[in-house]
């Protein structure tokens, strides 16, 4: 069935029909960009969640705010079923290579042998299997908050990091907490370790790994006068005998357990969090799917303007086919089937453009487009229903002028 | 294909006004009363703007009177729904009108094999028979062309063919011969006159040729929307 018509069709009537493809496209590209790079974030910071080697998180208000940390990790050791608990504190810190020049970098302060058992399989691979630090409990350091004890100066550098400045063990850098090369320590490199890629941005792949007590005292978040937090960290990180892992309410026991002792701190499991991070994502989801709408919308009426007009160019024909009696279904039905296919290229196109698009940015795109590009994943069934949407939506379209069609009065249309 | 049954058509006191938007509305028929028996050959004359074509509009239930009442086999049509008129017109009325409206956008065939798909004829069967009317009106080896590409008369000609395509009961045909020389006119009328005859159709011809008025055998005369006269005889 010819339906667009080969001959004595007016030119401008094919460029409305492109231009509300067009329209479409961009409608249905908006939404494939925005949730299949949506979607693939929050799946990747749930599989990261997933692959995790512990399943309690302790956080607090404010910046580097759990305090006390090396006693803390001593009394949530004392309960039985907890295997690990390993305080991380996260500090921008400057490193000055020999040429004096200060590289912006981030500074992980981890107690060694609390640290190792609460990466999940896929980080663990890229750290060596005992943490080069020197003292694996860092209490001789720390020693009892006095933070009299010997300290370490050992520190391990991410592979990018050490890459792009040719670092490699045995070097010795230089750290400090401003940008001011008078206050910096000297640490030995002990050991480099990987970065899983596309996970962290430009400044997060310079990565250092250093014995926490090393880290607070230089940051000055160890003790003494004027430091807000003593013996600060940002979160503690708790792992639990398999049996406890995989039973929930053993698990919530746990928690609670944990709850206890710091009744102030957020003490959440990551079951919990992977709960708030899908709860945040179909919130997101939903947000844009009501921006893609407004699209959506326009295109739809623009498709519906459309048709009318068309049944408008076409009253002599729809009003001889009605003439001759055929029935009120094939009159609907290619006015329904000319919006379907319309409404069908668009979405196709749009479609493709959005997967295209994304492609693109996550080639030639930089920074975090790029990264976030990199992790979008494209559901066969929410594109499909997407397309499947604007395919019903334009028989809503299309229907509008379907009526008009057979409302055309034929004394009319047959002048 | 059993083709459209024969109906009587009456029109009762039937006017029919067009409005035209600003107040200005026109009286296209003023009260028309008319009974077609089946069968019978009319001719329809009378000057541009009379009301023919509105009346055979009527007759072939594509518009609705205004006032008064169309009949057919004595139930009036008014209270049928579109649908049923649809099929009425579909399977029992032939149509030739006056601009042949055809589709211009399907082949000659495809136009005469339109009302035939609509009624479900097999494929095979519409093409063959949408071929066979072609050669009758003379368009054999043409089937494939469009309407823009025939002359106004071969255009007419397939408006013929597509208006017997369903054998219907009722041929209506405004000025069927108009765009014709007079070697086509007699072919058409003579084809017309066959399928009237074969089927005992009632074929009404609104025309200004006296050849054409000469096969009917009834002759209404029409005047500012009225019928004025309503002759017998050859
Ligand atoms: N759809 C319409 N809307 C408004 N006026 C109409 C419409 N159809 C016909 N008319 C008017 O009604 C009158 C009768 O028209 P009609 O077409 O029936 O005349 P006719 O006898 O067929 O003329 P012709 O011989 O020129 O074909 C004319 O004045 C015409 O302008
Ligand atoms: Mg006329």
């Amino acid at each position: 069935m010819r339906l667009w018509g080969g001959h004595g069709r007016l030119r401008h009537q094919r460029l409305q029909t492109i231009l509300t493809v067009a329209a479409l496209a961009t409608a249905v590209a908006l939404p494939v960009v925005l949730l299949s790079v949506g979607g693939g974030v929050s799946q990747h910071e749930l599989n990261d969640l997933e692959n995790a080697g512990y399943q309690i998180v302790i956080s607090a208000a404010g910046l580097h705010g759990v305090a006390n940390a090396h006693a803390l990790t001593d009394r949530i050791l004392a309960i039985p079923s907890v295997t690990a608990a390993s305080p991380v504190l996260s500090v921008a810190i400057d490193v000055f290579l020999g040429s004096g020049a200060a590289v912006p970098s981030l500074a992980e302060g981890v107690i060694p042998d609390q640290f190792t058992p609460t990466l999940g399989p896929t980080e663990s691979g890229l750290f060596p299997a005992h943490l080069p630090l020197g003292d694996p409990t860092d209490e001789l350091h720390y020693a009892n908050g006095t933070y009299a004890g010997p300290a370490n100066y050992s520190i391990l550098v991410s592979s990018p990091f050490a890459q792009a400045y040719s670092l490699s063990v045995g070097q010795s850098v230089k750290l400090a907490p401003t940008a001011n090369d008078s206050q910096a320590v000297a640490y030995n490199i002990t050991g480099i370790f990987g970065v899983p890629l596309g996970t962290l941005g430009e400044v997060g792949a310079f990565a250092l790994l250093l014995p926490l007590s090393d880290l607070q005292v230089m940051t000055g978040y160890a003790h003494g006068p004027g430091v807000p937090v003593p013996d600060a960290a940002d979160t503690l990180e708790v792992a639990v005998t398999g049996a406890v892992a995989t039973n929930p309410t053993a698990l919530n026991q746990v928690r609670n357990e944990i709850a206890a002792l710091v009744p102030y701190y957020g003490v959440s499991t990551l079951s919990q969090e992977a709960e708030q991070l899908q709860t945040a994502a179909s919130v997101l989801t939903g947000f844009y799917l009501a921006l893609s709408s407004v699209g959506l919308t326009v295109g739809l009426v623009f498709l519906a303007l459309v048709m009318m007009r068309r049944v408008e160019s076409d009253r002599r024909s729809i009003g001889v086919r009605r003439a001759l009696g055929l029935p009120a279904r094939s009159i609907v039905g290619r006015v329904l089937l000319q919006s379907v296919v319309v409404a069908g290229l668009g979405a196709v196109i749009g479609v493709v453009a959005g997967i295209l698009l994304v492609e693109g940015l996550a080639t030639w795109a930089t920074g975090a487009v790029q990264e976030a590009a990199q992790l979008a994943i494209f559901v066969p069934l929410t594109l499909a229903e997407l397309t499947g949407a604007v395919l019903v939506l334009s028989l809503l379209a299309g229907g509008s002028a379907a009526r008009a069609a057979l409302r055309l009065d034929l004394a009319e249309a047959l002048r | 294909m059993t083709g459209g049954v024969v109906p009587t058509v009456e029109l009762r006191g039937v006017e029919r006004t067009y409005e035209s938007g600003e107040a200005d509305e026109v009286r296209a028929l003023r009260g028309v009363d008319l009974s077609l028996p089946p069968g019978e050959v009319v001719s329809i004359e009378g000057p541009s703007g009379c009301g023919k074509t509105s009346l055979l509009n009527l007759l072939g239930l594509l518009d609705a009177p205004t006032r008064g009442e169309v009949r057919w086999d004595g139930r009036s049509v008014g209270g049928r729904t579109d649908r049923e008129r649809a099929r009425l017109r579909l399977e029992r009325v032939g149509f030739i009108f006056q601009r042949f409206y055809l589709l211009p956008t399907l082949t000659a065939r495809e136009n005469v094999e339109l009302p035939m798909r609509a009624l479900g004829t097999p494929r095979a069967d519409r093409q063959a028979r949408a071929s066979a009317l072609l050669a009758e009106v003379g368009l054999a080896g043409r089937e494939r062309a469009f309407p823009h590409q025939l002359s106004g008369g071969e255009e007419q000609r397939v408006a013929v063919a597509r208006a017997l395509a369903n054998q219907p009961g009722l041929l209506l045909a405004d000025e069927p011969t108009g765009e014709l020389d007079s070697e086509n006119t007699e072919a058409i009328l003579a084809l017309l006159g066959r399928v009237q005859e074969e089927r005992k159709a009632t074929l009404v011809l609104v025309t200004h040729n006296p050849a054409v008025a000469g096969r009917a055998r009834r002759h209404l005369t029409m005047r500012d929307g009225r019928v004025v006269g309503d002759a017998r005889g050859a």
